[in-house]
């Protein structure tokens, strides 16, 4: 997994377990700070998929990149963003996560291919 | 003791198959046998430039084909057909768009599955038409900027048909297509009426069967359309560098293509019948040495042109030889007599009959009748030539050559004729 192991599909696929979860993954996600600095979940991803990143439409690539900037730069402040620029939760989409997957699906199809033993039935 | 052996093998000879079409939940599909080594399938779809809503479209879809579908991907596709040893195409034409499969006898059910998966459940990524189709189709535009004899009659299209048929093959190079321009394309295409399956090699019954089962969920009716075509006429130039100078003139008509063109177009075609010879047609005694008249003669389903392609080192050159072929098809759309007419109809019989024996030239041939429902067979071609008399002959030949002419002038514009300098 390129992302590391989760456990969130198998969460939502439970109603119960999703509504005790939820409020404790808000919390989290807002105590990891990355909202304030008015980035999303997303652009903490480490950029080991370049594929991915192409596959953003010019719009999002461009949204990406203000995102950092402006994040890399209240570092340099020292300080976080006004709040009024943090990122809110509905905001805060999985905006790359399904581009990764899908590159991840691919390159372990071409290794198959590439090490595919056939023998004819 | 040779003719005894000619003749029995006269008798031995067995009789051609012809495709019959049948119909398939829909979809007709046809199918021949002369048990060839290999098969070929052959998904004919209505999908050419004129159908195209969006210009270049058509052209993005060619580009388009065996790309990931919800069965398989691009990689895939390519990966499991070549373990198999097959080989997939895709071509253009201007009312149809070919999507080919050939391979070795026995894997059919596989190949008949690419094909199918792609046209009912082609995914049309925004990715892949960047990474794949754009680069290609991008590349096919430049190669066609070298080659003007393809500019040529590109542009006599457009001046001949305007929309419709007029619509070039090719994308514009700055065009603003997309991938969603190409689904919907795609999805108002490939539909039950509008496809026709052709085989060779394959069992009528095994073919019609497994297109049955694989295309069952294909949505019924289209809603591609075009109008009916009409001829215009006109003039235009283009300039163009590196290439040789080209000219063309040529004549169109609305309705269905007659034989007696056809019979023009063999007459006139200077090319020889031997090799290395000058043929006896009577342009190719006239035109000057270094250049060439090539006779085009395109049908479609409700239009034909018919045209001289002349090209040449410079215009001067150029103008010679189109003088030249244009004096001879006037003298020839007069009318012919006795032999010369014989010539030119076993001419255009012996062109109709040998198309049919290589692949593709069965595929355009049959895939065009098939999809508009005639009943297909060579037979009745090769039959509606022999009624072409002297006077039906000349009949044709006149009315073609009255129309307003189309001429195009690709190359040096400088230099290269106008139309009343070459007597239209």
């Amino acid at each position: 997994m390129p992302l590391g192991l989760t456990l969130a599909p198998k969460v939502l696929a439970s109603k119960t377990l999703t509504s005790w979860v939820t409020p404790v993954a808000h919390w989290y996600a807002n105590l990891a700070g990355y909202r304030k600095y008015g980035l999303k979940y997303d652009d903490l991803v480490i950029e080991e998929y370049e594929d991915a990143l192409h596959r953003l439409t010019p719009r999002e690539q461009y949204d990406r990149a203000y995102r950092m900037k402006r994040a890399s730069h209240a570092s340099v402040l020292h300080n976080v963003l006004p709040k009024e620029e943090w990122t809110t939760p509905q905001e805060d989409v999985r905006f790359l996560t399904p581009h990764v997957n899908e590159v991840e699906k691919e390159d372990k199809e071409r290794e198959m291919w590439d090490t595919v033993f056939v023998s004819r039935k | 003791m040779l003719a005894a052996r000619a003749s029995s093998r006269t008798i031995q000879r067995v009789a051609r198959n012809f495709a019959t079409v049948v119909d398939s939940a829909g979809i007709k599909v046809a199918a021949v046998d002369n048990n060839q080594p290999t098969t070929s399938v052959t998904f004919l779809i209505k999908a050419g430039s004129r159908f195209e809503h969006k210009a270049g479209v058509a052209h993005g879809l060619k580009n388009f084909a065996f790309k990931s579908s919800a069965k398989r991907t691009a990689l895939g596709t390519v990966r499991e057909s070549e373990i198999y040893g097959g080989v997939l195409s895709a071509s253009l034409s201007r009312e149809h768009l070919a999507l080919t499969a050939e391979f070795l006898r026995g894997d059919e059910q596989y190949f008949v599955d690419v094909l199918a998966s792609f046209v009912t459940s082609g995914r049309f990524t925004r990715h892949e038409y960047a990474e794949y189709v754009a680069p290609v189709v991008e590349s096919e535009i430049e190669e066609s900027k070298f080659n003007p004899g393809f500019q040529a009659i590109e542009a006599a299209h457009a001046v001949a048909f305007h929309n419709g048929l007029g619509s070039s093959l090719l994308a514009s190079p700055h065009n603003s297509i997309t991938h969603e321009d190409i689904r919907s394309f795609a999805q108002s295409a490939f539909t039950r009426d509008n496809i026709a399956v052709l085989g060779t090699g394959i069992d009528q019954a095994t073919l019609a069967s497994l297109v049955e089962q694989s295309l069952s969920k294909i949505s019924a009716t289209s809603q591609m359309s075009s109008s009916a075509s009409s001829y215009f006429g006109g003039e235009t130039r283009l300039p163009a560098h590196g290439g040789p100078q080209t000219v063309f003139v040529g004549f169109g008509s609305a309705g269905t293509p007659t034989p007696g063109i056809a019979a023009l177009s063999a007459y006139l075609s200077p090319t020889p019948s031997v090799k290395w010879s000058k043929g006896s047609s009577p342009i190719a005694a006239t035109i000057p040495e270094g250049t060439t008249v090539e006779v085009v003669h395109l049908s479609y389903s409700d239009a034909s042109l018919f045209g001289l392609l002349v090209q040449g080192p410079s215009g001067s050159a150029v103008k010679e030889a189109g003088k030249a072929a244009v004096q001879a098809l006037k003298t020839v759309s007069n009318g012919l007599k006795g032999d010369d007419l014989k010539k030119a109809l076993s001419k255009a019989k012996f062109t109709a009959a040998s198309a049919v024996d290589s692949r593709e030239g069965l595929v355009s041939i049959l895939g065009s009748k098939v999809l508009s429902g005639h009943e297909s067979s060579l037979d009745t071609t090769l039959a509606s030539f022999d009624k072409v008399s002297e006077i039906a002959f000349a009949k044709a030949a006149s009315t073609l050559v009255k129309v307003k002419p189309v001429f195009v002038a690709v190359g040096d514009v400088a230099t290269l004729p106008y139309a009343d300098e070459l007597g239209l």
